[in-house]
């Protein structure tokens, strides 16, 4: 019997009167990789802002690493890592300078910083470009330091939002096979992402989230007995959104008028 | 500079402590964010802001130094003059400047920078409260405009030292400081009025005309001020109001004349401790009652705004922009560049606070010389020429900064799209500034001018208008050619000395020449087409521009 890291009871919250996530319940445990998916405006960047306490106003209980976010979001936030898609860097410094910057906001110490940072920028093929100014990064090289940046504290829960975007082959591959290692040592990971070729292999749960509500959570092989196809199917039908062949028909046609 | 600031922000600790925030993740914010201050480019200096890519970080430095320079003119005129007796008004005037100044720096400089939500995004999801982040902001503020206000006070502070001696001195320096703080608090106060009052979306929008509006009341005082003032002003003792204690520059004037004269009674008192509560006082209540609501606010602005959906079929109404695009242009792609050059101009942000202020600073100072508010000249028989072709310079400067954009990277659409004379979007562009800003403006000019000068001047309000446009199709025929927003600011910024020497050559040259023209009967008449002949000659080889004149970054 194991304790879950994220425990989510009857989660509702309302943008103004917009009613947006109606009732989520869900526990994770520990060493998992969860692949969190659903269509645009389902609710997904909203749980995931609620569960690393950028979100304070919500009804129903939430609980990361035995913390109440609501009421401890600090502590939350020390043990756990978030690497969202394409976020905001403060570009006009180096690499180094940023992830001392990050590492110092989650209290650790200088040496040990320097000496992570270096040897994961290092892993990451940034060794040349260690003090360079990230004005001049390709939006790959400024996801790879958002990576490092949401690793270097070695949280003991990662949310991903999107993680692989922007980056080549080589780094995709790296990248799934840091995720495989990182639960495997027994951390959880919360993936979330667009592309259910990758979700479909790398997750050992999947959570699908539509219009504010679960629809779908278990593993692939059991989500299988209900629809057969891939993942990609599998979604479109449960989202019910399996008509993009008629569209595409429609958008050649369109062109031709 | 960093390594000072850095020095009092840890001596601080306890302070911070008891203001409920995490000393060593403030520390850590601070630091950082002084860092970037010394790569920023500073949008208030233009040329002189532009930030350099070495290792040699002194870009603040360098703006200090110029802010002294800018300070070296009120320290001389108001401070060394004036007799003990009558300093009031001077330091009220000293200290106005100040508090304008922060103001205005906290405008442009930060506004960008308070209300960017990168912050919340690159340092909220770390373990750092909302309140530590946002004393570090306020740190941070804090320390850029001290160090901005000890350059604008250093001449000041060297020349009340010099006359009354070191105290007098340090209230100087410590009343200076004081009028920074206070003007954080009331910037703060305007940004939450602000966004009290307009939707999230619209504030970005309503600060930028703020922006423009303090830069043109900013410049305008600066040269209005100093000639409407008499020499009495300055070398009498001042009657006592009793509605001086609701202006803060006179709070700060007190205490220092107080100091200096010394005379220590009721009204000098009462102004030192309102010059010393008050700034105080308005830290408090940014830290407590602002803070939370501020950020809370902020936050609700960078909520993921879902695009409100409109209802539109496609549209069929034409607007003005669609029959003048029609009207003035002759193929496709000419009315394409018209259409987004009309388009772009009305929306982006940065290209209308660099033209905008012109307009309205041109028109008030027009409107004020020809009432003699600046001696000779507005009355003179030139005059009105001037008013005239101050259209034209503007123009000029609008269609130089038509180039440049935030967004330049999407320029790469020219080059993907089948164009074989990119001289058509260059008119095309061209045709909507004339239309858009010139028209309109030289209207308004004109309709003055001949109210206020006579209707026979109606000749050469129409020479004027053709050399107008002659001088400004020169000026950008003369340039580097460039696509309408296609280059980064940086690049357009940086000076172009011969294109400065061109223009002001041609102007020189068509000026004279009109103002000869009038000297001759129905001189100007004649020339009105010639005028139109040669503008229109320079225009079409303006169109015939190929790829190989287009500058391309």
């Amino acid at each position: 019997m194991s304790n879950p890291v994220i425990q989510i009871q009857n989660l509702h919250k309302y943008y103004s009167t917009t009613h947006v996530l109606k009732g989520i319940n869900l526990s994770v445990d520990a060493g998992q990789v969860v692949g969190y998916i659903g269509p645009n405006g389902a609710g997904k960047s909203t749980t995931l802002k609620i569960l690393i306490g950028l979100l304070t106003d919500y009804e129903g209980m939430v609980s990361v690493l035995g913390h109440d976010v609501k009421t401890d979001p600090i502590a939350v936030k020390s043990r756990i890592g978030y690497v969202p898609e394409n976020a905001a860097l403060y570009d006009t410094l180096t690499p180094m300078e940023y992830l001392q910057f990050i590492g110092q906001l989650y209290g650790m110490d200088e040496t040990t910083i320097e000496r992570r940072a270096f040897d994961l920028l290092g892993l990451f093929e940034l060794s040349g470009h260690i003090n360079a100014r990230m004005t001049t990064f390709s939006k790959g090289m400024r996801q790879k330091v958002l990576l490092i940046s949401g690793l270097i504290h070695n949280p003991e829960i990662v949310f991903l939002d999107e993680p692989l975007s922007g980056l080549d082959a080589n780094t995709v591959v790296l990248v799934k096979a840091i995720i495989r290692q990182l639960a495997d040592a027994g951390k959880t990971v919360f993936y979330s992402s667009h592309i259910m070729d990758v979700v479909e292999k790398i997750s050992d749960r999947i959570i699908i989230i539509n219009n504010g509500q679960i629809i779908a959570d278990g593993t692939f092989a059991e989500l299988q007995h209900q629809h057969s196809g891939s993942l990609e199917q599998l979604f479109g039908q449960l989202t019910g959104s399996d008509d993009q062949q008629d569209t595409a028909t429609e958008f050649i046609n369109t062109l031709t008028k | 500079m960093k390594p000072i600031v850095l020095w009092f922000v840890i001596r601080l600790n306890p302070l911070w402590r008891i203001l409920g925030a995490d000393p060593v993740a403030l520390r850590a914010i601070v630091d950082v964010k002084l860092t970037m201050d010394n790569r920023r480019s500073y949008a208030s200096l233009g040329r002189y802001g532009q930030a350099k890519t070495g290792d040699k970080n002194n870009q603040f430095l360098i703006v200090l130094a110029i802010y002294a320079f800018f300070g070296l003119f009120t320290g001389l005129s108001m401070l060394a003059i004036p007799p003990k007796e009558a300093l009031f008004i001077p330091l009220t005037i000293t200290f106005a400047y100040l508090m304008v100044f922060c103001a205005m720096t906290l405008l442009s400089d930060f506004s960008s920078l308070i209300l960017d939500s990168a912050d919340n995004q690159i340092i909220l999801p770390r373990p750092v409260s909302g309140r530590t982040l946002l004393l570090s902001r306020i740190v941070h503020i804090a320390g850029y405009l001290f160090s901005i206000t000890l350059a604008l006070s250093l001449v000041g502070l060297i020349v009340i030292t010099i006359r009354f001696g070191p105290v007098a001195g340090i209230m100087f320096l410590i009343m200076s400081l004081l009028s920074s703080i206070l003007m954080v608090f009331l910037t703060n106060v305007f940004y939450l009025l602000l966004m009290q009052f307009t939707s999230e979306e619209r504030l970005r929008e309503v600060i930028n005309y703020f922006q423009i509006v303090m830069a043109i009341v900013f410049y305008g005082s600066y040269q209005l001020v100093p000639r409407l003032m008499n020499q009495d002003m300055l070398t009498e003792a001042v009657e006592w109001q009793n509605w001086f204690y609701l202006v803060p520059p006179m709070w700060m004037a007190g205490a220092v004349d107080m100091v200096a004269q010394p005379v220590f009674d009721g009204p000098h008192l009462l102004l030192t401790g309102l010059a010393i509560l008050l700034p105080f006082g308005g830290l408090w209540v940014m830290n407590r009652v602002l803070g939370p609501v501020f950020n809370a606010r902020l936050a609700g602005l960078e909520q993921d705004s879902t695009p409100v959906s409109v209802k539109t079929g496609p549209e069929q109404t034409s607007s003005i922009m669609q029959r003048l695009s029609r009207l003035l242009t002759n193929n496709p792609l000419e009315r394409a560049a018209f259409g987004f050059t009309w388009r772009v101009t009305a929306r982006d942000r940065k290209f209308k606070l660099k033209t905008y202020p012109q307009l309205g600073f041109g028109l008030a100072y027009i409107i004020a010389m020809s009432m003699g508010g600046f001696g000779a000249f507005g009355k003179s028989s030139g005059f009105y020429l001037f008013a005239l072709y101050y259209t034209g310079l503007f123009v000029m400067t609008a269609q130089y900064q038509l180039s440049a954009s935030d967004d330049f990277k999407a320029a790469w659409v020219y080059g993907s799209a089948p164009i074989s004379r990119p001289g058509e979007i260059l008119s095309g562009s061209m045709k909507a500034i004339i239309a858009k800003l010139m028209i309109p403006f030289y209207v308004l000019v004109a309709v003055y001018i001949a109210w206020r000068f006579g209707l026979d001047k109606i000749d050469d309000i129409v020479l004027a208008f053709s050399n107008s446009l002659i001088m400004s199709i020169s000026a950008a025929m003369a340039t580097e050619r460039k696509l309408p927003f296609s280059i980064a600011q940086d690049v357009v910024n940086r000076s172009n000395t011969a294109r400065g020497f061109v223009v002001l050559l041609i102007l020189g040259l068509i000026a004279g020449a009109h103002y000869g023209l009038t000297l001759i009967r129905y001189g100007v008449w004649v020339a009105v087409p010639f005028s139109i002949g040669i503008f229109w000659y320079l225009f079409s080889r303006y169109r015939q521009t190929s790829w190989s004149q287009i500058v391309l970054e």
